[in-house]
């Protein structure tokens, strides 16, 4: 049975999650523990800042002894840890396994960073041996299961960090990113972050200072691109695509008439105003200028929600992608319960033909190579053909769940 | 199967196809276009075949009276949106051409089918003069789709809170490179049917202008995008002007159609 024991920020508060968090290096001990001294056949450990879990594979429900591992482990008592656990066993916790890697049960839905940090939670628990067939399963269908949400829905699509959102505003503006040319207006950190990305996609930087001329350079020179005094605004605002404005100034920076003078100039070109300071740093009617697209924080923010929400639409056809995958998973476990029977079974009947053919031998005297054959391959086909008919019916059955309740009589039919 | 019966299993497959676009935009889910090509593609070869089979029972080029030329222009369309695809995935340019398809369909299928058989219409001019105009018309249409999804998508940014239209339209830059590429491929197309349906009146009526109203707007049309085309590579335009002068092109481009599918002669010369 797969159990996961664990907590995440739905059911924890950070100083709680921080206190179970395992440090990476810790993790092979921990996982030789959970199957020394909990006993857990398999065991992963998944610890993030937003959740800590243990996967395990046993054959007895161990959840609370995996419970009260963490608290002993953490030296807490189990009794503070209780109401902040949960412990999921079987469909429950193939479900949760499958829910987390798709990033479906994630603080910020469908955020990416999620999968590698479940793949690397397998890694470091498959080096540390305590990786068996189970978990390596879970994790692989699991990993397939949270790829496919990822490219046959929008979960992961649409930035929600406001950086970001910058970015793809620009995307959605002029497209490909490359050469067009980004204007810093005052060297601050989110205006450089915003920057960065930017660049990275292949813009060119320009970025103005003011009194401190130095910092400026250092940023323009990080970003790969130039420096310039902020006397050249207009100037600068003539060529610029993009415009990141956020200095520490009290008033506004960029007025209505610098970008009215940079517009004539443009041939139509579109241009698009980041204003990130508060206060503001350019004049809020720039707006209303043809082909001049402002976004003060405000609406960066609000992108960003608008964004979310598609997130949560598009979450809905990631769920019945995963559950359809997660009911896969477990119909293949439990076409898995049959096979000791089925093992059983074979071995009983290969028993009864080789003691029949045994018999035959006595009554007919010697045979001739030929013949010995033809005995071995008639009796053997003869059982094949009788065994194959409950062999598939029995998988069958077991896929649908339905083996366990009837397995008395199963055995008793088959004379087991 | 007669072109009937083809056309109607087409009209069915285009039907799918903008049905399942509209539903995906009215849901507000992202427009997932395979099962809307897989309709479209089916529905493309059942056109074919059933234009095929309308030049045989015609007996001439099949783009004579409102049946015929509503069935080729919208295959026309489709053939030009297919090809679009092929090189920009612009799903939502889907959201114009599926349904006008299915429309101009839906009227071919209401229409009886032109039984005119005048000699005018074996020149070799009907099938040179037609294909050439057609495919400028589906390649104006694509220009003035993508300018009208640039207005949206401007719209969408000005208001800087994004609906729907946000997160289906391309970036303004594509939308905008589209209808500007469409617009000269358009344009050519048009010049060489003007040029061949002049030539077209001397060789029938021994003049080369027949003071038509198709004529008339045809020219009207032809002027806008010399101006749009003009004013895109001399001044710079693009965007918003390109996309509104687009549109109004379109709009002589598309009553010269009008014009030309339902006055019963190939011009009022021939009356």
């Amino acid at each position: 049975m797969i159990v996961v024991v664990g907590l995440s920020h739905r059911t924890a508060p950070l100083e709680v999650r921080e206190a179970l968090a395992f440090p990476r290096e810790a993790l092979p001990q921990a996982l030789e523990r959970l199957r020394a001294e909990v006993g857990l056949a398999e065991a992963m450990v998944l610890s993030t800042c937003n959740r800590v879990e243990v996967y395990g594979r046993a054959a007895a429900p161990l959840a609370p002894a995996v419970a009260s591992f963490l608290a002993d482990y953490h030296r807490r008592p189990a009794a503070e840890l209780d109401p902040f656990l949960y412990r999921l066993e079987g469909e429950e916790a193939v479900r949760h396994a499958f829910r987390v890697a798709a990033s479906l049960d994630s603080m910020v839905l469908g955020e990416p960073q999620i999968l590698g940090q479940v793949k690397e939670a397998y890694q470091i628990a498959e080096k540390a041996g305590s990786l068996g067939a189970v978990l390596n399963a879970l994790r692989n269908r699991s990993i397939s299961a949270a790829k496919r949400a990822r490219t046959e829905t929008g979960i992961g699509e649409n930035a929600v960090s406001i950086s970001y959102v910058a970015v793809e505003l620009a995307r959605k503006i002029f497209g490909e990113l490359k050469d067009r040319s980004v204007l810093l207006v005052g060297a601050g950190k989110m205006s450089e972050l915003a920057a960065r990305h930017l660049v990275r996609g292949g813009a060119q930087a320009t970025v103005l200072g003011g009194r401190t001329f130095q910092r400026a350079e250092q940023l323009a020179a990080a970003l790969g691109g130039k420096a310039a005094p902020f006397e050249s605004l207009r100037a600068e605002l003539a060529r610029a695509d993009i415009v990141i404005s956020g200095t520490g100034a009290p008033g506004i920076v960029v007025q209505r008439e610098d970008v009215q003078a940079a517009c004539s100039g443009r041939r139509q070109r579109p241009l698009f105003l980041i204003d990130i300071a508060v206060p503001r740093d350019i004049d809020p009617r720039a707006a209303d200028l043809p082909g001049v697209f402002l976004y003060d924080l405000d609406d960066l923010r609000s992108v960003a929600e608008a964004n979310l929400r598609e997130r949560r639409k598009e979450a809905a056809a990631a769920e019945t992608l995963v559950e359809g995958e997660v009911l896969e998973f477990l119909e293949w476990r439990r076409s898995l319960e049959v096979v000791p029977l089925l093992v059983e079974l074979r071995q009983r009947a290969d028993e009864i033909r080789r003691a029949e053919v045994e018999k035959a031998r006595k009554r007919l005297g010697p045979l001739t190579p030929e013949q010995e054959q033809a005995l071995e391959a008639v009796t053997t086909a003869i059982v094949n053909k009788l065994l194959h008919p409950p062999t598939v019916h029995l998988k069958e059955m077991a896929g649908n769940g339905h083996a366990r309740e009837h397995m008395g009589l199963i055995r008793k039919l088959l004379g087991l | 199967m007669t072109s009937r019966a083809y056309l109607l299993m087409t009209l069915g497959f285009y039907a799918v196809g903008a049905l399942q676009i509209l539903a995906q935009a009215l849901m507000g889910r992202r427009l997932r276009g395979n099962l809307t090509l897989t309709a479209t593609l089916l529905g493309f070869a059942f056109h074919t075949a059933g234009l095929s089979q309308r030049w045989t029972e015609a007996g001439r080029f099949p783009a004579v009276g409102l049946h015929d030329a509503a069935s080729f222009v919208a295959w026309a369309t489709v053939l030009v949106f297919l090809l679009v695809h092929l090189r920009a995935r612009v799903e939502a340019l889907g959201l114009f051409v599926y349904p006008v398809a299915f429309a101009l369909m839906l009227v071919a299928a209401l229409t009886p089918a032109s039984e005119r058989d005048d000699p005018i219409l074996k020149s070799l001019f009907l099938p040179i003069h037609t294909t050439l105009a057609f495919f400028g018309y589906a390649a104006l249409f694509v220009a003035c789709a993508m300018g009208v999804l640039y207005l949206i998508q401007e719209r969408e940014l000005k208001s800087r809170s994004p609906r729907r239209f946000y997160y289906l339209i391309p970036s303004l830059e594509r939308c905008d490179t589209i209808s500007g590429r469409s617009v000269i491929v358009g344009f050519g197309l048009l010049t060489l049917a003007i040029v061949t349906g002049v030539l077209w009146n001397r060789a029938a009526f021994g003049r080369l202008w027949t003071w038509d109203a198709k004529e008339w707007s045809a020219l009207l049309a032809w002027v806008i995008y010399v101006m749009l085309i003009a004013a895109r590579q001399r001044a710079g335009w693009g965007g918003r002007r390109a996309a509104l002068l687009g549109i109004v092109g379109f709009g002589a481009v598309a009553f010269t159609f009008v014009w030309m599918s339902l006055t019963p002669g190939v011009s009022a010369a021939a009356r």
